[in-house]
């Protein structure tokens, strides 16, 4: 089948644009970066119609990666069931991407430079869902990273973009240091990273005799999920990553990167499986984000950090799903998610656009008159986000919630009421963008084809994606979940529409009443306003004392000379070797001779110590 | 000694030639170019030898050095390094050759040799002699700048510090051999084969000599040079330091380790967890501080030998391998960022400040693209021989149950991405400098050339290790 291709075209077209983008013309830069999504796109549906039904994984092998001891790591492809659902999200959504782009950059520097980046993500990003081992996937998993890490920084010059990028690239990397550790725990137990080997060798092995180190392993991998994926405690990077270009956060940050520990996880189910207690976790994790994503994203005003903290919650929401175990409908929300946040973010980009660069929603109001395709869309997204009946979201979120009655009824009602919550802050943005009147100076217009026709494809996907049946499609892949009664989805609905109406009571019938309920709240609403103040935490209990332990303990302690007496101390304009040498004998060379002696003593102690122990 | 000790030796052969050879050709005529050239043939005529060698190995030449396949994987890997930091030198010192840089050229080539020896070394004697060797080269190539005072001080700085740890290390060594009576590692501790440390007098001779070893490598505590050596040394020499003198040490350590029987000794292992722990915190938390690259890079270092440490601890043929592939990744991605330091710097005013990188990718993309790459590959971000480096000392130390060294590793190279970024942020960044802060374009073809080779092999090596580990695993694995 040739699998390989699939990632081959984009990262063919990132090497072209990346070394002669410089003097190629917009419309070729275009052809190499759309054509690329274009060729893996159609390339995937032929592959997938070719193996269709796809009852059981189809793998490829390459050649030996890496060879130690006993260990063999084989660069190998495979696509099942679940694979190939992410595979159109990611080429199908991606492409739509890759097409509003070139509208959406029109007017910015380094064209080239960008769209090779957005291809060298899709590579990566392919790589991460086709692999059949872990450390594959984690090249993937890394690789996407660093490219979220370029993309965020794309405009380059402001600071800001660029603290972001760093922020999105440190904390991920905190996350991975826990998916790295669970990895070489698999190595330990398993002796092999495969994930058909490790799942026939979980399936035949004694499972209560290790349930400790596979509680271990999953929790491990869970950490680097919340990373990739931005759940408690590793959420904060991902509304600083919409400092990048708003294509860049609609593809990356909403529709694939962020969903990948999702994808990790269901790909690991026959780990999860056995490991109830790290399901339970997952499970309030997830909850507790959602909950408190959404609280969040009630009183931002910037339209993409609106977008970024719902897409923190609806994260949440999925790995809720996967925690009560139902993984299909956990992958289904991926995909409706995809669809209709996607939407939300190319639209928030339209109107961006269509106001000279404006990301403020107090400087909004009136658009629909301006920008009707936008509106429309827009409405259909938001529709579609808040579980509105027969909208793509309704049918993935309370599958997730109706699963999660029958697991636990008070998972359920928190459910619930942060989707009433996330229907009432969409629309706050959908109301004050689009109704009242315009606040802003610049003059809105339409956005071109380019941008607008992606938007409508989009949006046929947000209302009737729900009928496509993954649930069923996945089913053989992944242990049956039971769900509660229908009543309970109609119920979540209910709760949604009541929010959609507060909504429009607050902002639209009776505009001024948002304050007075802030006035009202007082400390509750300032505690939400300044999300928690978690970033405030983090920098007053990691981030500050790491600083001030390598500057005093470390610095002034150890390493002072090395600034007073060092090379520095040359710009003082010494003459002659006489003057070297008393500034030497002054300064840091006998201070370093101190530390040697020092350092000798210790290392005597140790070996003394440990000696004298025996 | 028979013709097949000699042919087994001849790649340290070749190069002592080498380094007469030039010596001679710059007492006819002086020219930059033909030392540089004669160098180079020199060291690729010793990497040939190598082939020749490779049958006839293992042996023992003499009673002091022993020659098998790890000892020849190492000289290849020296020798190689030793060539690009000759075509970083040549380009480097073609900016201004008043600084008279052909005996640059002979000093590598006994550094080399040095780095040979010890790599080679089974007897204390034969250590000492590679040590001293390298040593004194290293003092002429750090000062080589006659006139600047940077260059000059740090020569000093070095040349006190080293001479003195090197009496520290004999000092150890003579109480050893007062403990033991032979100079041959393998005459230590032979008769408890689990191998013990636990007579005081033992106990201090070994501790000397550990203090001599780890000041060589750059371990903190002993590592309070390195920095100031990166700083005021010519860059190319710099990168000089960071991999040739550093991975001999290294090879050489292995091997003291594991033919004398101190592997065995627990505290001794708790000494070097103790060492690596230290250097990985010391040299990733300060390189955070640092507003200077060359510092950036040898805190750097410190901390990457502290990762090094790991694999040593965990032993047996994974470790071993490990380690060999780790430098092999570290010295390619240190020599192409060094290199890149170079081609932006000019004999006596090398770029060290950060701020000097601000927006360089505006207006060298390439470099700053061959830059960025380097740093990825320090910071082991994946499809970078830097990743693979730190995957297989991570896999040597889960094999030994190093949870705690492994864990520290894991966490302090997260906290190490940081100051990478920080310099890629530069590079990035904006506010560019104004045009003519940067030679327009690079200068010599030697340089630009040495880059792209390096490039190349730290992304191969990352893509698709096979070949190297496969390498590796015949030649380093078994050789203990």
């Amino acid at each position: 089948m040739n699998l390989w291709l699939i990632p081959l075209f984009p990262l063919l077209g990132f090497l072209i644009n990346g070394i002669w983008g410089r003097r190629f013309s917009k419309a070729l830069v275009n052809l190499f970066a759309v054509g690329s999504v274009v060729a893996s796109f159609a390339y995937v549906l032929w592959v997938l119609s070719a193996l269709y039904p796809l009852t059981t994984a189809h793998t490829e092998t390459y050649f030996t990666w890496i060879h130690s001891g006993s260990l063999q790591i084989g660069f190998d492809l495979t696509v099942d069931r679940l694979t190939a659902i992410m595979l159109l999200i990611i080429t199908g959504v991606g492409l739509l991407i890759h097409i509003y782009s070139a509208g959406y950059m029109e007017h910015e520097g380094g064209y080239h430079r960008f769209f090779s980046f957005l291809n060298l993500f899709m590579f990566f990003m392919l790589l991460l869902v086709l692999a059949s081992n872990f450390l594959l996937l984690f090249v993937g998993w890394e690789g996407v990273g660093l490219c979220s890490y370029l993309l965020i920084g794309f405009y380059f010059g402001e600071d800001f973009a660029n603290n972001a990028g760093t922020k999105a690239f440190v904390v991920n990397r905190i996350g991975d240091f826990g998916f790295l550790l669970g990895m070489l725990l698999i190595v330990v137990h398993f002796g092999t990273l495969d994930f058909a080997t490790i799942a026939s060798a979980v399936a035949s092995m004694p499972v209560e005799a290790s349930a400790g180190v596979l509680t271990a392993i999953t929790l491990l991998l869970f950490v680097g999920a919340t990373g990739k994926s931005a759940q408690i405690p590793l959420f904060v990077w991902l509304p600083d990553a919409m400092a990048g270009p708003t294509p860049v956060s609609a593809l990356i940050h909403a529709a694939t990167m962020v969903t990948a520990g999702v994808y990790m996880i269901a790909r690991a189910a026959f780990l999860y499986g056995h490991t109830p207690i790290t399901l339970h976790v997952v499970a309030l994790i997830g909850l507790f984000t959602a909950v408190m994503a959404a609280t969040i994203g009630m009183t931002q005003n910037d339209i993409k950090r609106v977008y970024a903290y719902s897409t923190v919650s609806q994260l949440g929401y999925m790995f809720l799903g996967i925690g009560v175990g139902a993984y299909s409908d956990g992958i289904f929300h991926v995909m409706t998610h995809a669809f209709f946040k996607a939407l939300l973010f190319l639209g928030a980009g339209s109107i961006i656009h269509g106001i000279g660069g404006e990301q403020d929603l107090r400087h909004m109001g009136g658009l629909r008159k301006y920008m009707p395709i936008t509106f429309i869309t827009l409405l259909a997204a938001s529709l579609a986000i808040s579980g509105f009946p027969g909208f793509s979201g309704f049918f993935s979120k309370d599958a997730i919630l109706s699963a999660a009655y029958d697991y636990a009824p008070w998972m359920y009602w928190v459910g619930v009421i942060t989707a009433g919550i996330t229907a009432f802050y969409v629309f706050r943005a959908f109301f004050l963008a689009f109704f009242g009147d315009y606040r802003g100076h610049h003059h809105p217009h339409e956005s071109p084809w380019v941008m607008t026709l992606p938007l409508i494809v989009l949006a046929v996907f947000s209302v009737g994606g729900g009928f496509l049946n993954v649930p069923n499609w996945l089913a053989p892949m992944f242990p049956n979940v039971e769900h509660g009664s229908p009543l309970l989805m109609w119920i979540s609905a209910a709760v949604s529409i009541l929010g959609i109406v507060i909504a429009y009571y607050i902002y639209i019938l009776k505009p001024g009443t948002a304050e007075s309920i802030a006035a009202a709240t007082g400390p509750v609403y300032k505690l939400i306003d300044h999300k928690y103040y978690v970033d405030e935490i983090y920098g007053a209990l990691i981030v500050r004392p790491v600083e001030a332990f390598s500057r005093t303990v470390l610095w002034k302690g150890a390493d002072i000379a090395a600034i007073d007496g060092g090379v520095d101390g040359l710009g003082h304009r010494l003459r002659g070797i006489g003057a070297i040498f008393r500034q030497m004998q002054s300064g840091s060379i006998r201070n370093y001779a101190t530390w040697v002696v020092l350092g000798s003593l210790l290392v005597l102690f140790v070996l003394g110590l440990a000696g004298g122990g025996r | 000694m028979n013709s097949t000790d000699l042919l087994a030796l001849l790649p340290l052969l070749l190069i002592a030639a080498t380094a007469i050879l030039v010596m001679l050709a710059i007492a006819v005529r002086r020219s930059h170019l033909a030392s540089a050239l004669l160098t180079v043939l020199g060291l690729c005529a010793a990497f040939g030898t190598l082939f020749i060698a490779a049958p006839l190995v293992p042996r023992d030449v003499t009673p002091l050095l022993t020659i098998d396949s790890g000892a020849l994987f190492y000289i290849g890997l020296i020798l190689a390094a030793s060539i690009a930091v000759v075509f970083l030198c040549y380009g480097y010192f073609k900016q201004e050759e008043e600084h008279r840089p052909e005996e640059l050229y002979l000093l590598i080539a006994i550094a080399a040799l040095g780095s040979g020896v010890l790599v080679c070394a089974r007897h204390f004697a034969s250590l000492f002699l590679g040590l001293e060797i390298l040593s004194v080269a290293l003092y002429g190539l750090i000062s080589y700048e006659r006139t600047t005072k940077a260059s000059i001080e740090v020569g000093l700085k070095y040349l006190v510090l080293a001479a003195a740890s090197a009496s520290f290390l004999i000092f150890g060594i003579a109480i050893v051999y007062f403990e033991f009576g032979t100079m041959d590692f393998g005459g230590i501790l032979p008769d408890s084969p689990a191998g013990a440390v636990d007579s005081a007098t033992i106990a201090v001779g070994v501790t000397l000599i550990v203090v001599g070893i780890g000041f060589k490598l750059g371990l903190v505590p002993f590592h309070m040079w390195t920095p100031d050596v990166y700083e005021g040394a010519p860059a190319p020499v710099a990168a000089f330091v960071s991999t040739v003198s550093k991975g001999a040490m290294f090879a050489l350590l292995i091997r003291f380790f594991d033919r004398s029987g101190m592997r065995g000794d627990s505290s001794l292992v708790l000494v070097f967890s103790i060492i690596a722990i230290a250097s990985m915190f010391a040299g990733n938390l300060l390189a955070l501080l640092q507003d200077n690259v060359k510092r950036i890079l040898a805190y750097s270092s410190i901390a990457h030998l502290g990762y090094l440490i790991v694999a040593f601890e965990a032993g047996g043929a994974i470790g071993r391998s490990a380690v060999a592939f780790y430098l092999v990744a570290y010295f390619a991605t240190m020599l192409g960022a060094f290199g890149v330091v170079t081609v932006l710097s000019r004999p006596g005013n090398d770029l060290g400040d950060l701020s000097g990188y601000r927006g360089l990718f505006w207006r060298r993309p390439v470099l700053a693209s061959v830059f960025t790459v380097m740093l990825l590959s320090l910071a082991s971000i994946p499809l970078t021989a830097g990743f693979l480096g730190e995957f297989y000392l991570v896999a040597a130390g889960v094999s030994g149950s190093l949870w705690a060294l492994v864990i520290i590793l894991v966490v302090t190279s997260a906290i190490g991405l940081f100051y990478y970024l920080r310099i890629v942020v530069a590079l990035y960044s904006r506010t560019a400098q104004p045009a003519g802060a940067w030679p327009s374009r690079i200068n010599s073809h030697s340089l630009s050339w040495t880059l792209g080779v390096l490039t190349a092999a730290v992304i191969l090596i990352g893509c698709y290790p096979s070949p190297v580990m496969r390498l590796i695993q015949t030649m380093v694995a078994g050789s203990g």
